[in-house]
């Protein structure tokens, strides 16, 4: 154990199974009374890889052979049982838990479970001496409920802020002490970053930093969480762990007009402040909500199931290689909602965390009883099979009888086309080649309406709708060919003991959405608080957002992210409120600066004694670029990305789907491919689309500095910028001032003036002298493509 | 030959002493440039000076490539203990289907799949016994570039980096050239909690496999001009605030790019190559994308100083993890088996080999066992090759059992295998230190020992 913690009540307690045995009686006496206390009492000393005198207590293996004093335990013989002689304290030296005498009945059932020869259910593990590896994760601090937790109170008197109260105790334990304050600029720069990945305008910067009232910050946050562009901003963030991409990822990348309806929804979500556990159950059960929720509100929950329809297509026909599709579902369920690896489990149980393969096909049934749909691939082309099961935007109602008049159009068109092929085998000479143009016409006009999956007149979505329900049987190593058991749909049985309740006829998708998002729920509200931290700080608390499982990062702040997780579900699962509550803290509004004397303790910065200095993501450079240079169309775009219309498609694996479409809108509407990658977003570390992305790097390549310098996108956005100053301001010291505000939303310095009008001056000559274009024009685009391209530019302090 | 630090600046700042037009600036530059990437001492004589480092996606299988197994090929289908991910079964063995022959004074054994590196064999190190911790593509993949198989951690061209730095300050001190993204995609060149200047810059096979390198204006003053006027800008900025390492490495990463506008071209330039060299890889008329092109400017790079050249043959599909059947390695080895035989004599001829050293590699091997005709992966006993710089030719090093199933003599862990690499480098594993959140790191971890035995 990395950090001292509360005692606990045990998980495992409940998930025993029922005995129906003799020896099922010592297990069943195990998992209910001896492997809790062994974790709630012995664990901590006893656990872990160094432990006190050899002993180590994670199997009855390591009972047996105990420590330096010899074997612990002899089955069967409680008086021959070192542990009973120490639990009891009868011993002469040894007397154990040291401060914390068990229970009496305690200490009998210790000598009850040897006497029954100390059974420990079997498990399995890949490492003799990792232990029980369902004892570990009773152990682990994620799989344990969040305990409501108080602030720690702080003597320094420093703030009274909650989380600076958790912060702060640990500087004080290490003797850290916070640097100063950031000052309102680089604070209003940051903030407008965090909350909408845009730089604040000369005007928007003026008007926080002319706001002496007290409130004015608080004020500026609330202005920003209300903006559209919030949305745009987190809902990013979301598709990030969503793995969002406007194709399917099949062997020639099949685009997925629709798939922008749930980045709409997502954006739209964010900026409803729509609580969180709504959010979740929306994406994983939307369809089925649909159904009995308010009409106006039909669609949009519909939509939001798109997160499980962009779940990765592989090969070349519908549902090939369908159990990767749904490996894919999993795993992005468990990293994003969970933050947990269940991917490993798909072909055996999870090495580290207590999932074995029946959690995962039990899931897995979940999702195969789900029908997705299938946005087309190399057999579309080949018109095998069109694309399918789309979900209209309908009510039902209005949905079946449009198809069905759909259908009937398409049952007309084909008797037509047979009765016109009948007229051509009878027909002469003259006659054939104008039928056999009204044949081809109409086969043509009737595939194509086929193939686009939905009625003309039916909007649709991709998203799921249940399908046929049945519980899957486990595919032995992975392969889908080797049927094992069957096993029920349900959730992770060690965080989820009871059976889901499934109705008759549904997938179960509804069930688990409502256990992931009940309120005592030991992962769900943390890991998406920690998400959030993360995006503010930089880094989660949990440094591995998307894997607290027990090969994940030990928290930094243990009770301090337990408080955030129990005030997010009190706030109704509110994400701005926990905006506000972070970006309130002191701690948040540190500044950027070293300090010698807390560098040696925490290189670091884990105990958040400054604020990290980090470079923009993918999307808030280009945006920043855009805005700056007047070229950005803040607007949502109204319509859909430039696909070729679906007639004209015809991919194969070597011809694949291939575009960039380029766009003035935000780079959160940028249509993003799986098998390739967009330029821009994947010069910047731009997000996986194949793959939950937890967290974006930021790599300092010499490529992106060529694009800086080189490229004609940089070139044209210089120019504007430039055209900009030089329309706006005729005095050269008033553009150099323009483009500092611009850029860094500061005014220059002393000696950036003079640097500036030299630069120009000196750069105008040059080119007058080889006579290359407007000389003061290349001046001015030349100065700003530079300010562009500094690290001031794409660094927040 | 090495440049020494003076020389290294100097070039770096040539530039700014040719114009003048901004004298502070050419003064900024020399104080600055390069500090991070500047030549640092070995620990020890070195053998190498470049690292040419291979590695083959998917999990090469060794007993069809190098460690030849007779006894395999009799008992074929006999059942065996096998160990999966989860359990123990029994499982029948599975003969190679490729015929194998001695080669080269040396003897080696080497299948039918390479038959240009066979041509090689004296050149050639085998060390058939290497072993890894975990045998899924994604981690193992990691463990060999990284010494870690889980948390990311820095690759092994950038530790060469931070600690060797780099002889040609005009290109980066490691570059992957990689047409499809691997397993653990960029982390595997990712220089991690390193300064982001060692990280691997990932080139393109293809037309232009370094995008933007030309330049937007013909007058070089102007260019001049404007970036220099740029590190002013940055050199102030990170000047108030401590000189931070990131904001550093991102100053470097203009200098670095503008050297490979400078060189880079050239690079790619092959009309000067003559016809034999170009047959010799492979490399047919007009290519600029193959394996072989790709060998091809991995010798090229080296010649210009790069420290660390890595080429990655395949991405995450279609690739070595041949588990339906063993044939499919044929057209995987036909793609890189000329080419790399082709470098190792190109480098020969020239006297480069003497301080290159060429690593061949892949994650794991693969189960002498299987029910059908393939293969599944097999981390505790598999092949890798050293050639070149340090290193004796024509061994075979270390033995696993009759199957191929475990090594039964001098075992090599991958942390042993990086070990010697960087020994071979001249660099001390357990020197080569950085202090990350208060621990002092190292590629090898805890572990690693070099392997003596192959030293020449």
């Amino acid at each position: 154990m990395r950090f001292a913690w509360p005692a606990i009540a045990a998980l495992l307690v409940a998930t025993s199974p029922v005995p129906t045995k003799a020896q099922d009686d010592g297990e069943a006496l195990f998992e209910a009374r001896i492997r809790p206390v062994l974790v709630e009492k012995c664990f901590r000393c006893h656990g872990g890889e160094k432990t006190s005198n050899g002993l180590k207590v994670h199997s009855r293996e390591a009972l047996v052979k105990g420590g330096d004093r010899g074997a612990a335990i002899v089955p069967g013989e409680p008086e021959k049982s070192l542990l009973i002689a120490a639990i009891r304290r009868t011993h002469d030296e040894v007397q154990m838990p040291p401060d914390d005498k068990l229970r009496e009945e305690s200490v009998a059932d210790f000598a009850r479970w040897i006497k029954a020869g100390a059974p420990w259910p079997k498990y399995t593990t890949n490492s003799a001496d990792s232990g029980d590896p369902a004892f570990r994760a009773a152990a682990h601090w994620a799989f344990r409920p969040a305990k409501k937790v108080a602030p720690t109170s702080d003597p320094s008197g420093w703030s009274d802020h909650p989380i600076d109260r958790f912060v702060s105790a640990k500087w004080r334990k290490k003797g850290l002490r916070p640097v100063a304050a950031a000052d309102r600029q680089s604070l209003l720069r940051r903030v407008y970053f965090d909350l909408i990945g845009l730089p604040p305008t000369p005007e928007e910067a003026a008007q926080f930093l002319n706001d002496s009232s007290p409130d004015a910050f608080e004020r500026l946050v609330d202005r920003l969480l209300a903006s559209p562009y919030y949305g745009e901003r987190w809902g990013r963030h979301w598709m990030d762990v969503v793995r969002y991409a406007d194709t399917a990822g099949d062997n020639a990348d099949y685009p997925i007009p629709e798939a922008r309806l749930y980045r709409d929804y997502l954006i739209d979500s964010f900026n409803a402040d729509k609580p969180y556990n709504r959010f979740v159950r929306e994406q994983l059960a939307g369809d089925i909500l649909a159904r009995e929720g308010p009409p106006d509100r039909y669609a949009e929950q519909v939509v939001a199931t798109g997160f499980l329809a962009l779940s990765r297509r592989y090969a070349t026909a519908p549902y090939e290689f369908w159990h990767l599709t749904l490996e894919d579902s999993i795993d992005t369920v468990g990293q994003s909602f969970l933050g947990l690896t269940l991917r490993c489990a798909r072909c055996h149980d999870h090495k580290f965390d207590p999932i074995s393969s029946d959690d995962y096909y039990a899931l897995y049934g979940i999702f195969a009883s789900t029908q997705y749909p299938w946005a087309g691939g190399e057999e579309f082309e080949s018109k095998k099979f069109h694309r399918q099961h789309f979900a209209p935007l309908l009510s039902e109602s209005d949905a079946a009888r449009r198809a069905e008049a759909f259908r009937k159009q398409l049952d007309q068109m084909a008797a037509k086309l047979a009765e016109l092929e009948k007229q051509l085998t009878a027909a002469g000479d003259a006659d054939k080649p104008g039928i056999q143009k009204q044949v081809h016409e109409l086969r043509a006009e009737h595939v194509q309406l086929q193939r686009s999956g939905l009625p003309p007149d039916v909007p649709g979505a991709y998203a799921v709708r249940d399908g046929q329900p049945n519980d899957a049987a486990i595919q032995l190593r992975g392969d889908p060919a080797q049927r094992g058991n069957t096993v029920p749909r349900r959730a992770i049985s060690f965080l989820c003991p009871q059976p889901l309740e499934i109705p008759a006829g549904e997938s179960g998708r509804k069930q688990l959405a409502q256990w992931l998002t009940r309120p005592d729920h030991p992962l769900t509200a943390r890991v998406m608080v920690n998400r959030i931290w993360q995006h503010h700080f930089g880094r989660g608390i949990v440094a591995t957002p998307s894997n607290f499982g027990t090969r994940g990062a030990a928290p930094t702040h243990p009770y301090l992210l337990d408080y955030l997780a129990a005030r997010f579900v009190e706030s109704g699962w509110s994400v701005k409120a926990m905006h506000r509550l972070i970006l309130s803290s002191r701690t948040w509004q540190l500044s950027s600066a070293d300090d010698d004397h807390n560098l040696a303790i925490d290189t670091g910065n884990e105990l958040l004694w400054r604020h990290d200095r980090r470079r923009l993501d993918a999307e808030a450079i280009r945006d920043s670029l855009l805005s700056v240079s007047g070229r950005l169309d803040r607007s949502r775009p109204t319509t859909g990305h430039p696909f070729p219309p679906i007639s004209d498609w015809h991919w194969t694996q070597h011809n694949p789907f291939k575009d960039v479409y380029d766009t003035s809108h935000r780079s959160v509407y940028l249509m993003t491919q799986r098998l390739q990658r967009h330029p821009f977003l994947a010069l910047f570390d731009g997000p996986d689309t194949n793959t939950t992305t937890e967290k974006r790097t930021s790599a300092t390549v010499p490529p992106q500095a060529l694009y800086l310098m080189n490229s004609p996108e940089m070139a044209a956005i210089a120019s504007s910028l430039a055209e900009r100053l030089i329309s706006n301001e005729t005095d050269p010291a008033r553009r150099i001032e323009l483009a500092h505000r611009l850029c860094y939303a500061r005014p220059p310095t002393e000696a950036e003036f003079p640097a500036g009008i030299r630069y120009i001056a000196e750069y105008t000559a040059e080119a007058a002298r080889t006579a290359e274009g407007n000389g003061e024009r290349a001046a001015w685009a030349s100065y700003c493509r530079l300010l562009l391209s500094a690290n001031e530019f794409f660094y927040v302090d | 030959m090495p440049l020494d630090r003076r020389r290294f600046l100097q070039s770096t700042a040539a530039g700014a002493a040719a114009g003048l037009l901004y004298p502070r600036l050419a003064v900024a530059a020399r104080m600055n440039e390069g500090r991070l990437l500047a030549p640092q001492p070995a620990h020890h004589p070195a053998k190498a000076r470049s690292l040419v480092f291979i590695h083959l996606t998917g999990g090469f299988s060794h007993v069809d490539t190098f460690d030849y197994k007779p006894k395999l090929q009799q008992d074929d289908r006999k059942k065996v203990t096998a160990e999966t991910l989860r359990d123990i079964t029994e499982q029948p063995l599975l003969a190679s289907p490729f015929k194998f022959a001695q080669h080269g004074q040396s003897g080696l054994w080497i299948s039918e799949l390479f038959p240009h590196l066979a041509r090689v064999a004296d050149e050639l190190c085998v060390i058939r016994t290497l072993h890894t911790d975990i045998l899924e593509h994604f981690q193992a993949v990691l463990a060999m570039h990284t010494g870690s198989a889980t948390v990311p951690m820095p690759s092994i061209g950038a530790w060469l980096s931070y600690g060797l730095g780099t002889a040609n300050p005009n290109l980066p001190p490691y570059v992957v050239l990689c047409e499809h993204l691997p397993y653990a995609g960029a982390q595997v060149w990712d220089a991690s909690f390193l300064p982001p200047a060692h990280q691997g810059t990932r080139l393109l096979p293809g037309d232009r496999p370094i995008a933007n390198l030309q330049s937007r204006t013909s007058n070089v003053t102007l260019a001049e001009l404007e970036f220099r006027m740029l590190k002013d800008v940055n050199e102030s900025h990170a000047a108030a605030r401590n000189n931070d390492l990131a904001l550093r490495a991102r100053i470097g990463s203009f200098d670095t790019a503008r050297g490979m506008m400078q060189v880079g071209p050239e690079v790619f330039d092959l009309s000067q190559e003559m016809a034999d060299t170009l047959d010799l890889y492979g490399v047919a008329s007009g290519d600029n994308r193959s394996f072989a092109w790709q060998c091809l400017v991995a010798r090229r790079l080296v010649e210009r100083g790069v420290r660390t050249v890595e080429l990655i043959d395949t991405g995450t599909s279609n690739n070595w993890d041949s588990h339906g059947n063993m044939q499919d390695h044929r057209p995987k080895a036909a793609r890189v088996d000329q080419a790399i035989a082709g470098l190792v004599r190109d480098l020969k001829r020239r006297g480069l080999l003497e301080d290159t050293l060429i690593a061949i590699a892949t994650e794991f091997g693969r189960s002498p066992w299987d029910p059908g005709q393939g293969r599944n992966h097999w981390h505790k006993a598999f092949t890798c090759l050293l050639c070149g710089a340090g290193v004796r030719g024509g061994l075979a090093y270390g033995e696993t059992d009759e199957y191929g199933i475990l090594p039964i003599k001098d075992p090599v862990h991958v942390h042993d295998y990086h070990a010697t690499i960087l020994h071979l480098l001249g660099i001390d594993h357990m020197r080569l230190t950085y202090r990350y959140a208060g621990r002092d790191f190292r590629l090898t971890d805890v572990h690693g020992n070099v392997v003596q035995a192959i030293l020449s």
